[in-house]
């Protein structure tokens, strides 16, 4: 057998793995399991389409945020107000729109303002970049409590059922209103997941890694420092609307007045970002799954004392980065390296994001 | 105009709460070069073994020079025990270390100490004097003033002695302190032990301020202490006081003067620190790193 | 060399091998599915003998899913849900919850609670939502799931309900005496909400105002709110009442309800020297302004919204809280006068055998006690064991008195038109040298009067 056969052969073998494994959640899952369950399951999917789009930035760009809640935020308001709401500006009607006409605003928005986000970010590096995101987190809930005019005159957007329910055309086994909002959150982990994997092979992708090594040579051999970071920025930014906009669907509404809440989800993207595997494809998708899942059995382990299941989190959080500091993908990799395979295809390197 | 002063010592009070935080964080970074997310519940947990003492018939002061003790140790022994095996992994393993020390220890306090609120001695007493209409309060000065003294044993401690070399050179290069015989390992605990005792010292005398101890406590504080570290620039302490009380005065002028912002004038802190870190990227009064081609 | 298919085959192979992993994982994790197509089916309760179908029933069920008007009654267990901050910069709230589930383990230790005949013990499920309203939608769901209970009880704050409020009406599922004296509650769009016996926020602003136009009528006021709904409310409610009065707002000021530095936002207030200080504002924010007005020499009349009605805060703020009104529904389990009390030796003596580690002088906690109580109350008088039939007892409560620690001369009432039940309070003001809050006045009889006085555009929002 010769080596393209070979080949060919694996390839075929991870298409079919990969059909029945999408098959599986996009069809078996939904149907078979609780409204509970897949809720919690969708909530995984979001969480990690924000990981992935925080990962383009930091694991394979370096530049640390801990502000993408405030973004998701932005996401969810969008989707939960021209849901919910009518409006009329400069003799534009518009509003009580369904949930994926939604996206498209959404996208644009949280795009435009990450990348008026990224300019500033260019001058600001490292630990100070941090810390200015973290001025965007505390900033947008008090600009939401403001200036959101959402249920019971409150900064609460909540959505009635049949803002929330499934479209007509959609198929009737799924129609629910839990299993319309996880098939959502799988379509859009799909979706981006693809576009992570294209861009991380592309051009783009390498500049994206060439800058977080070092800027200096990259900007030697041509590559616009500005345009790659900023648009990194934006990027990001993109995917964590959409998440906010897909949390709409399962939580039933978007709340992002909370200062505390809005720290809370950055910091989750960015564990999801770091327990998955910096700058790998797949890595944050498995993040958003393990930090929600572990909070999950944190809280259920001692249903009488919820005090305890932010500890046993934390304490789970040290012990996994004890244990894979490269995250579980990464850590999976290095396993595999050590299991003897030798393979004369460069490693990669960007197991070790630059220093913050 | 009385009601100027008054607004801006309220601020300086302020600043002087967020920059005593600000220093223990300064103090993490210039020895093992992260940011410590856990730096405010490690401070809790320290306020609260002041009050449970207190409630045991301690008097005050006795009680947080136990609690600055216990801390230096508490510090030093984490330092060793659950940040040493990540060291040499990447800052973000590091960070995410932090961030679940920060809801271990806060939910281990709570579990220890309880949930509810409690009201907090200070060692001082409380007194308000009004010179000319203006509000002088004693907690402004006793912060203010015990801060100072901080800061000038800080600053001998870092330029004028041994020790303070070490966490120099031990921050700058480890590899090179370790070949010369400096003990790196236990460099690295005495810093994180100094930056749990401040931590404890800026605890017991803030949160009475703040009337009343809860589990939360420390987290707005926090938020504020890590923008004066940026404004102020993460490895000076002297950045760390300036910004705090940068930082303390335009929030406090913002929230007396500037009523369109209302509700909304976390803007103003946090847009001047964007400012400041436009122009000074590496913040106020930190040293900008040489980037070597 | 780049071996460049070799690395995509790598590429490839790791994630087809992550893919697998982790479909693994979670099959095994959570093996078969328990996805039900059917309702639970549940015995049926003791058949009732009145009122069941009538037509001029308050609640319309005929939107209301098939089949579930029974949920969460099996056997002779009733299963009730909650979802209140156990845990976070709300935990004091979790006080309510040792009140309500000391008054339920009293009457399930006492052969449980009669409905139509029948006696029941009631099983109380609560989760921590940390008062986030996403954390109270994911728990009510949760709860309606998983726990298939029969009716929500005391779910606290005024977002958390309004978050769960569609939910509920879709569902059908009474949202039994929310933990909020919100307007919104009178909403006649949402039939299943029902506010608890806490004094709803118009009446609470109004009784203060009537005592500042018989003391002072022509008075200046200065206010600090919370930056949030709960301050909103306050703000818009005393704007609402002084309309037509001689009493004057001079300044409103705001400070974080994420956090309690107030001292700022009290000086500014203060150098108005305005006559009243109005506070709308709760937990540890109460006293910080006590002690902040104290320090600035400012010594206004102050009011204080009810929910800073705690024995703990008062004692944080100490000789501050001096004078300081507020209202209150329930009798204070600190004042001494009210120790002989019946009632009140009866809560006393029940929490502390089923919750010793409550704080019995507590207000929050004897709350938490009525509320059970007035619940328990509920079913009792609910001709049926059905969800309807319980939310329509609840809509119509006639003269209820001698609840948990209701005041003993107060009567609850609510009909078709008075959705509000706390509407028979006490004003009160509190002695800071004997540590408890003492009646000022007659008892405050505003039976109905809510939705009378509170303007439409705040009700229904």
């Amino acid at each position: 057998m010769t080596r393209t056969q070979q080949q060919a052969i694996r390839l075929v073998i991870a298409v079919i793995a990969v059909a029945v494994v999408v098959q599986f959640f996009a069809w078996y899952f939904p149907t078979h399991y609780g409204p509970t369950d897949t809720r919690l399951f969708a909530s995984a999917m979001y969480i990690g389409v924000a990981a992935m789009g925080l990962n383009l930035l930091t694991g394979y760009n370096g530049q640390v945020s801990i502000g993408h809640g405030a973004f998701f935020g932005i996401g969810a308001y969008i989707t939960a107000l021209l849901m919910d709401h009518q409006y009329s500006w400069f003799g534009l009607n518009f509003g009580h729109q369904n949930f994926l006409s939604t996206i498209p605003t959404v996208a644009v928005v949280t795009f435009v303002i990450g990348a008026l986000v990224g300019f500033p970010a260019l001058r600001v590096k490292g630990l100070y970049l941090a810390l200015v995101t973290l001025g965007l987190a505390v900033v947008f809930p008090d600009l939401a409590t403001r200036f959101v005019k959402g249920t019971g005159g409150t900064s609460l957007v909540s959505l009635t059922s049949t803002e929330l329910a499934a479209p007509r055309w959609f198929p009737s086994q799924l129609s629910a209103q839990d299993q319309w909002a996880y098939t959502m959150a799988f379509a859009f982990a799909l979706l981006g997941l693809v576009a992570v994997w294209v861009l991380a092979r592309s051009r783009f992708g390498r500049s994206l890694i060439a800058v977080r090594d070092h800027e200096a040579a990259a900007a030697s051999v041509g590559i616009d420092l500005a345009r790659t970071k900023v648009t990194a920025f934006a990027l990001s930014a993109m995917y964590a609307g959409i998440a906010g906009s897909l949390s709409v669907l399962v939580v039933q509404n978007a709340s992002g007045d909370d200062k505390l809440v809005t720290f809370q989800t950055s910091i989750e993207f960015l564990v999801a970002v770091v327990i998955g595997g910096t700058a790998t494809v797949v890595g944050p998708l498995i993040g958003g799954f393990a930090v929600v899942y572990i909070q999950k059995w944190a809280t259920d382990a001692f249903p009488n004392k919820p005090i305890i299941s932010p500890a046993t989190f934390g304490i789970v959080l040290i012990v996994l980065m004890y244990v894979l500091p490269d995250g579980v993908v990464g850590g999976g990799r290095r396993l595999r390296g050590l299991a003897g395979r030798t393979l004369r295809a460069r490693r990669r390197r960007d197991v070790n994001p630059a220093p913050l | 105009m009385a009601l100027f002063f008054t607004q801006l010592l309220s601020g300086i009070q302020d600043g002087a709460v967020y920059a005593s935080l600000a220093v223990a964080l300064v103090l993490i970074f210039r020895t093992t070069g992260i940011l410590n997310f856990a730096q405010g519940e490690m401070a809790l947990y320290s306020t609260y073994i002041v009050w449970k003492l207190t409630t045991g018939g301690v008097p005050v002061w006795l009680a947080i020079l136990i609690s600055i003790v216990i801390s230096f140790v508490g510090g030093a022994v984490i330092e060793r025990v659950v940040i040493r095996p990540v060291e040499r992994a990447s800052p973000l393993v590091v960070v995410i270390v932090t961030i679940g020390m920060f809801l271990a220890i806060n939910s281990l306090t709570q579990l220890q100490f309880g949930s509810g609120e409690h009201a907090m001695p200070s060692f001082y007493p409380q007194h308000t004097w009004r010179p000319g209409g203006v509000l002088v309060s004693s907690d402004t000065i006793a912060l203010v003033g015990v801060l100072g003294v901080e800061c000038l044993l800080l600053y001998f401690l870092l330029q004028h002695t041994k020790l303070g070399l070490a966490f120099r050179g031990v921050a700058s290069n480890p590899e090179s302190s370790r070949l010369l015989g400096v003990p790196v390992g236990r460099i690295l605990m005495v810093g994180w032990g100094l930056a749990a005792a401040v931590g404890a010292l800026a605890g017991a005398l803030v949160v009475p301020t703040t009337t009343g101890l809860v589990p939360s406590s420390m987290q707005q504080i926090l938020v504020f202490a890590f923008a004066a570290a940026a404004l102020g620039g993460f490895d000076s302490v002297l950045g760390a006081v300036v910004a705090g009380l940068v930082v303390g005065v335009a929030d406090a002028l913002t929230t007396g003067y500037i009523h369109a912002l209302h509700g909304i004038d976390l803007l103003v802190p946090f847009g001047l620190i964007l400012l400041v870190l436009l122009f000074r990227p590496s913040g106020l009064f930190g040293s900008t790193r040489v980037e070597r081609v | 060399m780049i071996d460049r298919r070799a690395s995509r085959a790598i590429g490839m192979r790791r994630g087809v091998a992550t893919a697998l992993v982790v479909a693994v994982a979670l099959v095994g994790a959570a093996c078969g599915g328990n996805r039900s197509t059917a309702k639970p089916s549940t015995s049926s309760p003791a058949v009732s003998t009145a009122g069941s179908g009538s037509s001029a029933s308050l609640i319309d069920t005929s939107n209301c899913p098939p089949n579930t008007d029974t949920t969460g009654v099996s056997g002779d267990t009733i299963t009730i849900g909650t979802s209140v901050a156990e845990s976070g910069t709300y935990a004091p709230f979790s006080a309510i919850l040792d009140g309500e589930q000391a008054y339920i383990d009293y009457t399930n230790a006492n052969g449980g609670v009669t409905v139509a005949g029948k006696k029941y013990k009631i099983n109380l499920v609560a989760k921590d939502d940390q008062y986030v309203a996403s954390q109270t939608v994911n728990n009510v769901n949760s709860l309606l799931n998983d726990n298939h209970v029969f009716a929500l009880l005391d779910v606290v704050g005024t977002k958390n309900n309004l978050a769960i409020r569609n939910l509920v009406n879709t569902q059908c599922v009474p949202d039994l005496y929310a933990a909020s004296g919100a307007t919104q509650w009178g909403n006649h769009q949402y039939p299943w909400l029902i506010g608890s016996e806490l004094v709803p926020y118009p009446l609470e602003v109004r009784r203060f105002v009537d005592y500042l136009e018989q003391t002072k009528p022509d008075a200046t006021i200065a206010v600090l709110r919370a930056n949030d709904d709960f301050g909103q409310s306050y703000a818009d409610t005393l704007t609402q009442m002084v309309k037509g009065t001689k009493l004057k707002i001079v300044q409103t000021q705001q400070y974080d309800s994420a956090g309690s530095q107030v001292t700022t936002q009290v000086n500014s207030l203060a150098s108005t020297k305005a006559d009243v200080f109005f506070l709308g504002a709760t937990l540890l924010a109460c006293p910080a302004a006590l002690t902040a007005a104290q320090n600035a020499g400012w010594h206004p009349i102050i009011y204080m919204s009810g929910t800073c009605v705690s024995k703990v805060l008062f004692s944080i703020a100490g000789a501050a809280a001096n004078g300081v009104f507020s209202v209150t529904p329930l009798l204070d389990p600190a004042a001494p006068v009210n120790a002989s009390n019946p009632a009140m030796q009866l809560y006393r003596a029940q929490v502390a055998k089923y919750k010793p580690k409550a704080d019995l002088d507590d207000g929050i906690v004897g709350y938490g006690w009525t509320t059970g109580a007035l619940f328990v109350k509920t079913l009792e008088s609910s001709p049926s064991l059905t969800r309807s039939a319980v939310m329509e007892t609840a809509r119509t409560l006639k003269d209820v008195s001698g609840v948990g620690l209701e005041i003993p001369a107060a009567k609850w009432n609510t009909s078709a038109n008075d959705w509000f039940v706390g509407e028979t309070f006490q004003f009160i003001k509190y002695d800071a040298n004997a540590k408890h809050t003492d009646p000022v006045g007659s008892l405050t009889n505003d039976d109905g009067q809510t939705a009378k006085l509170t303007p439409s555009e705040l009700i229904n929002q």
